[in-house]
């Protein structure tokens, strides 16, 4: 930190004890300008409050597990600088939206993670097509990938959603663009079939109206919503084709 | 020790979707195209409506046409185009993408669409007053 | 892989009928624009002139066409609106039930105001 100078903010924390009505606390911190937002979170919990709750692990951008809302926006904080805001700014920082909230800024998470065992996550790895050499092999019928693993099952995506707030029983970006990766990378019928039949729903793929903001939030290159649109364009197909070949 | 939490149901308001604080400009189409939508079904039922102007007779109608010509109507007129046009331009960009078209190219797209709304608005702005003046 | 979707919902339906519904209204909404206000002087026909110009059987056809796919198109998006505003399962169903009632009314309407002004021409 030689050469950091000293960023003054001043955090107007959300704040939700179960027995009492949401209000907002307001710490002024003072971290390094190198620092990020989750320092300056810690920072406050230090200096002023010790029963501050937020979820927060590897501080890198892996776990996954710090995402709330700054300025109404959908960050992780562990990876967003300080230097974004200005000096002496006032950043609100609020939980994620269409989570069960637990206590101050800290989401119960398994909305997402429900989302994610419906499409079966775990056989995701199974389709990695990267061979111990390092030399890709894509499964027939498969002319490029994306490595689905970016996901680090943030939420962001579920938070930034305008249909996720509409519809509670809405599968959500990040569980859609999982289920796109399995039709892409899967030849098993069966598997594909479940997945078309969990994905074509009013509460499954249509219930998405193409805001984008789940790709303009997420922290890494997962971009849900343009899987979601190749998932539009492979039912629609399967309909048409289904439609005149009974 | 264990702490038993019992998390807060979710707080879902419905009409948060509206909320574009915040919000970068895919949302802002978003809300743009439900508000054309619903000022354009409105609208439609209005149009409709006066329709049956048509059904009361010659003079009904005729007084209705001669109302219609003056230059508070026509400005509606107007408004009602860019409505047209805003939420057509917009709704051909979410039908291309939804096909897999042009999906890394949305944003474009929806520049040109709305640029094309304006431009294809003025035009009918100035037909619509020249034929009046 | 024959029938991958085991599962009828109206879901992919209305989206694909949104879009192509959309898609013909560009072109009659249009065709609409055009010949009932654009190349007409004042923008407005009068009577006389409107039953003239609805009496022709192509013009008919074409003005019916478009009120039921705008009625159809205007109808699905205030469903898709209403739904988001988180209805129970009952109250989505009315809702359908409801707007299919009002979409086959103001068809209904628009075909008997066309041809009554058809009538009345003739006569």
């Amino acid at each position: 930190m030689l050469n950091a100078m000293a960023h003054k903010l001043i955090l107007r924390v959300y704040r939700y004890k179960p027995d009492r009505e949401p209000y907002y606390d307001t710490f002024p911190v003072e971290v390094p300008d190198t620092a990020n937002v989750l320092d300056a979170i810690e920072r406050a919990w230090d200096d002023h409050d010790r029963t501050l709750m937020f979820r927060h692990a590897c501080h890198h951008a892996s776990c996954g597990s710090c995402g709330l809302r700054v300025n109404g926006c959908e960050k992780l904080p562990c990876v967003t600088p300080v230097a974004d805001y200005a000096d002496g700014a006032t950043l609100t920082i609020e939980p994620m939206r269409n989570f069960p909230l637990i206590t101050d800024i800290a989401v119960d998470a398994s909305p997402l993670f429900e989302r994610m065992q419906l499409v079966g996550m775990p056989i995701i790895r199974e389709a990695e097509p990267l061979r111990a050499d390092g030399k890709t092999i894509f499964p027939e019928g498969v002319r490029d990938f994306d490595r689905f693993e970016n996901c680090i099952e943030c939420g962001l995506c579920l938070s930034a959603c305008p249909s996720m707030a509409a519809d509670p029983l809405y599968l959500g970006p990040v569980a859609l663009a999982a289920a796109e990766r399995v039709l892409a990378t899967s030849s098993d019928s069966a598997k594909r079939s479940r997945i078309l039949e969990l994905i074509d729903d009013e509460h499954g793929l249509w219930r998405c109206h193409s805001a984008w903001e789940c790709t303009e939030v997420c922290p890494y290159q997962v971009n849900p919503a343009e899987a979601i649109m190749r998932l539009k364009r492979i039912v629609a197909a399967e309909k048409f084709k289904r439609l005149f070949h009974r | 020790m264990s702490v038993e939490v019992e998390p807060k149901p979710v707080g879902r308001k419905p009409l948060q979707w509206f909320d574009v604080r915040g919000r970068r400009v895919g949302m802002w189409a978003y809300v743009a195209m439900r508000l054309s939508a619903i000022g354009l079904v409105l609208y439609l039922f209005l149009h409709l409506v006066i329709l049956s102007q048509l059904a009361v007779g010659p003079s009904a109608w005729d007084g209705f046409v001669a109302l219609a010509k003056s230059p508070a109507f026509l400005a509606l007129d107007v408004i009602l185009i860019v409505g047209i046009l805003a939420h057509g331009l917009n709704g051909l960009r979410l039908t291309l993408v939804g096909l897999g078209i042009g999906v890394p190219r949305h944003k474009t797209m929806l520049w040109i669409g709305l640029v094309l709304t304006l431009a294809l608005a003025l035009l009918s702005a100035l037909a619509i007053f020249a034929a009046e003046g | 892989m024959n029938k991958p979707l085991t599962r009828e919902r109206a879901g992919s339906w209305s989206w694909i009928f949104q879009a192509f519904t959309g898609a013909l209204l560009l072109i009659l909404l249009g065709l609409h624009m055009v010949a009932q206000h654009f190349i007409v002087k004042g923008g407005l026909r009068t009577y006389a002139d409107v039953v003239t110009y609805i009496s022709n059987p192509i013009i008919f056809v074409l003005e019916v066409l478009f009120l039921i796919v705008v009625t159809w198109h205007a109808l699905l998006g205030v469903r898709a609106i209403l739904f988001d505003l988180g209805l129970k399962p009952a109250a989505e169903r009315r809702v359908t039930v409801i707007l299919t009632v009002i979409g086959v009314a103001a068809v209904g309407y628009g075909v008997w105001l066309s041809a009554t002004l058809v009538a009345r021409g003739v006569s």
